[in-house]
């Protein structure tokens, strides 16, 4: 089996590898870069708990071949804390109680992230859309949406405290 | 892990096409995997190996050229959702493509690829469809265009040769003024049973439709046009009860199309729901017009 010569970013680092192309993204993150933040859940799409940010974008990445990362910047969980310290979606993922089991987390977190990152003032509607492909199966999604906002109006005070 | 024994990734069309052109056994041409992969992973797919069109930028445009407008086989569900041309000159088709699976799989799944997987299902499908699409293919040696609706022959099953890589889709600009929507049932693979959609264009003169397309999906084992359908509303006003002969002309086709199948008896009654929302959807409102 030919491996297959794989560049990438993930976290801000730069990672270079021989793989087996077979190989999903999901297990290059877990199995080879032991970064285990990402699960795997349903393995086909449609749970979200693996998903991660490529090239700013949120996918699954149980649905991406690694060879397919090649070149790109991949986010995971792991890489969203700044300094040490947690970013603004984990604190108030943890002080709204939204997270219970935590399997779905690390991805509604990332599927949170994308959002605020365009729109840092989103309609309750515009969250439901932007976590409509992770499923929970603990929170009823309430508590999920309602840290989300609270992400939302603290990136908005430090902002509106930057401009002032 | 998946198995895949020789994987390619040129960046041009003519690296692509003549690897496809000198394999010896049978390669797959690879846009975004959010169908391939989980089809290698069960094992559902024997290839011996894959032809990534991921860098192939020649493959990401959307553009007009001349009275047509031409999609790249690689753009994703949301580089069509969210372009200006799609949604100003075909909102329906960025409609569809706002509805498939969910942000993840938009982000990642491509229309060439949703064409070539020829799933029943497939909501732009029903979209390119009802625009009466081409879908343009090149191999090495020549180029040729297949109506969308000729290369798609039965559930997963299309007529694209193993040489052959789809690069563009093309249809013709809808007339300023008319009106389309897109509608859709089901969005989970696990209620497979519930997925049905349907897309309808339509113009009106003088007080009367003179124009009417409407495509169905998952009713057959292919998105289709139905003619049934497109005729019920055809030389008739805009009205509340043509809403209802639509609909029940709805339940006849699936019928029709269904027989005895024992999604029928759902899907009939499902069909009423949706043609009901869509056609009244468009009658009473001012929007999903055509610029
Ligand atoms: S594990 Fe990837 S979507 Fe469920
Ligand atoms: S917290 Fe358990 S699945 Fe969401």
């Amino acid at each position: 089996m030919a491996e297959f010569h794989l560049e990438m970013k993930v976290n801000g680092k730069p990672i270079v590898l021989d793989v087996d192309p077979g190989l999903r993204l999901l297990d290059v993150l877990r199995d080879i870069l032991h970064l285990t933040g990402t699960k795997e859940g349903c393995g086909e799409g449609e749970c979200g708990a693996c998903s991660v940010i490529l090239n700013g974008k949120l996918v699954d990445s149980c649905l991406v071949l690694a060879p397919q990362a090649n070149g790109q910047e991949v986010i995971t969980i792991e890489g969203i804390a700044q300094n040490g310290e947690l970013d603004s979606l984990q604190k108030a993922f943890l002080e709204a109680g939204a997270v219970q089991c935590g399997y779905c987390t690390p991805g509604m977190i990332l599927a949170a992230k994308v959002l605020l990152d365009h729109n840092s003032t989103p309609s309750r509607l515009e969250i439901s859309k932007s976590i409509s492909g992770n499923i929970c199966r603990c929170t009823g999604y309430t508590k999920i949406i309602q840290a989300v906002e609270i992400a939302a109006s603290r990136i908005a005070t430090k902002e509106g405290a930057d401009h002032a | 892990m998946l198995d895949c024994k020789l994987y390619f990734q040129p960046e041009s069309l003519t690296v692509a096409l003549d690897l496809l052109a000198k394999a010896e056994k049978r390669l797959l041409p690879l846009a975004g995997g959010t169908d391939i992969v989980p089809a290698m992973s069960k094992n559902k797919l024997n290839v011996a190996g894959l032809v990534d069109l991921s860098k192939i930028q020649e493959l990401h445009q959307i553009k007009i050229e001349g009275n047509e407008i031409s999609l790249g086989s690689l753009c994703t569900f949301q580089e069509i959702e969210t372009s200006h041309l799609i949604r100003t000159k075909v909102p329906l088709l960025a409609d569809a493509a706002g509805l498939v699976g969910s942000p993840q799989i938009r982000n990642a799944g491509t229309v060439g690829g949703n064409i070539a997987n020829a799933s029943p299902a497939a909501d732009t499908v029903t979209a390119l469809i009802a625009l009466d699409a081409d879908v343009r293919l090149r191999s090495t040696a020549y180029a040729r265009t297949m109506s969308l609706k000729e290369l798609l022959c039965g559930a997963g099953k299309t007529r694209i040769l193993p040489q052959e890589i789809i690069t563009e889709i093309t249809f013709k600009i809808l007339q300023p003024g008319s009106k389309g929507g897109f509608i859709k049932l089901g969005r989970r693979k696990a209620l497979a049973i519930a997925r049905m959609n349907m897309a309808l264009i339509f113009s009106v003169t003088e007080g009367r439709i003179n124009f009417a397309r409407v495509g169905l999906g998952a009713v057959g084992p292919n998105p289709c046009r139905s003619n049934a359908l497109e005729n019920t509303l055809i030389g008739q006003e805009p009205s509340d009860s043509l809403v209802e002969d639509f609909v029940m002309e709805a339940e006849r086709e699936v019928a029709r199309m269904l027989g005895s199948r024992p999604s029928a008896a759902y899907k009939c009654e499902a069909v009423k729901g949706i043609a009901r929302d869509i056609l009244s959807s468009l009658f009473s409102s001012s929007e999903m017009v055509v610029e």
